[in-house]
């Protein structure tokens, strides 16, 4: 007997699948960064469903942001941002198909045959959930929080220096 | 294996599997970034779902979550860096046009 916690879950995970394929089957640029804006909902949604709290709000706050940006840059950088010329933006897709297939299936197969042990009991609640998320940032994964820290400001320092317009010489054309 | 955390994981299969699928089929640069999400995404799934029902009690199955996370914020700024300095340079994001960058 399928629990509501696991309708819920199987509900969001559709939705995002539905969305995750969406994203790839619209011409308009704006349709498929809102596609994939509803697709990580989905999967923040998802989260909620899963007991964790922090986690599901944090993935829809920074999908949201994430996916806004991306939506100005691809109608910034695409050739045909609303899909009207019908475009061929595609390549190799039998390939691609059959790739996606593969992975679809070896990844399924694994989630069936494993044996992954009894189910944990019930999670403390989100207040809980939170407090003992931030002893372990902050206690035993420090050195991994830091580094993820360190790592996310040098690709940002990394990325303004690879887009910023170099420096004309006075001497150049 | 409870029927929830079953249903997550195919969910985080059918995810990762779309996303290789976008990664590899799609020419323009942001669309392929989109696919690389999509796969991350079908990453975060199982760690929450292998969180949940397998080890609820752990918080640092959660941290694995915010790495991921940041991985997925690091992509995108240096993705669209790239982006922004090759448009920049040829006028487009196209890879099908980025055959200079072959060995």
């Amino acid at each position: 007997m399928i629990s509501a916690q696991g309708l819920f879950i199987a509900f969001f995970g559709l939705a995002a699948v539905c969305f995750g394929v969406a994203v790839f089957r619209t011409s308009s640029m704006v349709r498929s960064a809102l596609a994939l804006l509803f697709s990580q909902t989905a999967i923040g949604a998802m989260f909620l469903s899963m007991q964790a709290e922090f986690l599901g709000v944090l993935q829809i706050m920074m999908m949201a942001t994430e996916m806004s940006i991306m939506a100005i840059f691809m109608v910034m950088f695409m050739m045909d941002p609303g899909g009207l010329g019908k475009m061929e933006m595609t390549h190799q897709k039998g390939l691609s198909l059959i790739s996606g297939s593969i992975a679809f299936m070896a990844a399924v197969a694994v989630a069936v045959f494993v044996d992954w042990g009894p189910g944990g009991a019930s999670p403390p609640d989100a207040a809980r959930q939170t407090r003992e998320l931030g002893i372990e940032l902050l206690g035993r994964s420090m050195l991994i929080f830091e580094t993820a820290g360190i790592t996310i400001l040098t690709a940002m320092i990394a990325a303004t220096a690879v887009a910023i317009q170099p420096l004309k010489r006075s001497g150049d054309r | 294996m409870s029927i929830e955390l079953l249903s997550a994981l195919v969910t985080g299969a059918a995810l990762f599997g779309v996303g290789v699928y976008g990664a590899l089929s799609q020419t323009n640069l942001v669309m392929i970034m989109m696919g690389v999400e999509l796969m991350l995404a079908g990453a975060l799934v199982n760690l929450v779902a292998f969180w949940r029902f397998l080890h609820p009690d752990t918080p640092a199955g959660q941290m694995f979550v915010l790495i991921v996370m940041t991985v997925m914020a690091v992509e995108m700024a240096v993705g669209f860096g790239v982006a922004i300095a090759r448009f920049r340079a040829r006028g487009s994001v196209e890879m099908e046009e980025a055959s200079e960058l072959k060995g």
